[in-house]
C-alpha cells in the first residue's frame, strides 16, 4: 500500500531567522531526517520526498465564474502547515505509523498518514 | 524551478456526487493531467484517499500518540497533489488555475526547497 506521510509544523520558531541562523538550524536537525530518510528507503527504496518552502510564499489559486482569484497562502490559518511529505510503498500502516515515528517532525508536530489512491 | 500545488476540496461533496458526476470530474482530472504532462510541466502527482482513513501520529514526551483521523478536521481537506515543473511562480499559478479542483475548492501553490548553490552545510 502507498501512503503520504503529510508534515504538519509549526514554522515559526524558524521561519524568521535570518539566512546563517536559518542554516545553522537545518544543518542541526538534518541528521535526525536523514536517518528518517534512511528508514524509509530500507522500507522503499523509491520513496519520495518534498520539502516545501515557507508559508510567506505561498499563494492560494481558486477559479470562481470563470475567473481566477489568487491569495497570499497558505490554504489552513493553523499553526502547524504543511511543511512537506514523504510518499512511499509500506507493507501495512502499524508499518507506516511507525515510520511515521521516525520523522522528526512527529516530534513537537504531526505526522498524517494516508493512503495514496492514485 | 519545482512547485507543488496542494490541492484543497471538500470530500463531501464530492462523495455526494452520482457516478456520472464523478466520472466527468475524474475525466477532467485526466485532461489535465494529460495536458500538463504533455507540457512537461506535471512531473508527478497523487491522489490521497479520505480523510477517514487517515492515521495520525505525535510524539509528545517520549511518548507516541497514535490517533484515527486527521491532523485536522477541516472541511476542505488536503485530496491531492500535482509537482510542477514551470519557469516561474506565474505560470505555476497559471497551470494550478486549470486543476479541476481550483474551480470548487482552492490549490495552494508552494515552491520545493532546493538548496543553495554552493552552499555547504557548516
Amino acid at each position: 500500500m502507498k501512503y503520504a506521510f503529510l508534515i504538519y509544523d509549526d514554522p515559526s520558531g524558524w521561519e524568521n531567522l535570518p539566512p546563517e541562523e536559518a542554516q545553522k538550524f537545518r544543518a542541526e536537525e538534518m541528521p535526525r531526517w536523514e536517518s528518517a530518510m534512511g528508514e524509509l528507503a530500507q522500507v522503499d527504496p523509491g520513496f519520495s520526498g518534498y520539502e516545501l518552502e515557507s508559508r510567506s510564499r505561498a499563494k492560494v489559486v481558486r477559479v470562481r465564474d470563470g475567473e481566477r482569484l489568487v491569495t497570499d497562502g497558505p490554504f489552513a490559518e493553523t499553526k502547524e502547515i504543511i511543511g512537506g511529505f514523504f510518499v512511499a510503498e509500506v507493507p501495512d500502516l502499524d508499518e507506516a505509523i511507525r515510520l511515521g515515528a521516525v520523522i522528526p517532525s512527529a516530534e513537537g508536530g504531526s505526522i498524517e498518514i494516508r493512503p495514496v489512491v492514485g | 524551478m519545482k512547485y507543488m500545488a496542494l490541492i484543497y476540496g471538500n470530500r463531501d461533496r464530492f462523495e455526494q456526487l452520482s457516478p456520472e458526476e464523478r466520472e466527468a470530474m475524474y475525466d477532467r482530472y485526466r485532461k489535465f493531467g494529460e495536458e500538463a504532462t504533455r507540457a512537461g510541466v506535471a512531473v508527478g502527482g497523487a491522489e490521497l484517499g479520505p480523510t477517514r482513513d487517515a492515521t495520525t501520529v505525535r510524539i509528545r514526551d517520549g511518548e507516541t500518540l497514535v490517533t484515527d483521523g486527521p491532523y485536522a478536521e477541516i472541511k476542505e481537506a488536503l485530496g491531492g497533489f500535482y509537482l510542477l515543473e514551470c519557469p516561474s511562480l506565474e505560470d505555476a499559478l497559471d497551470w494550478a488555475a486549470k486543476i479541476p479542483g481550483a474551480h470548487h475548492g482552492a490549490v495552494e501553490v508552494r515552491a520545493l526547497h532546493v538548496e543553495d548553490e554552493g552552499s555547504e552545510a557548516a
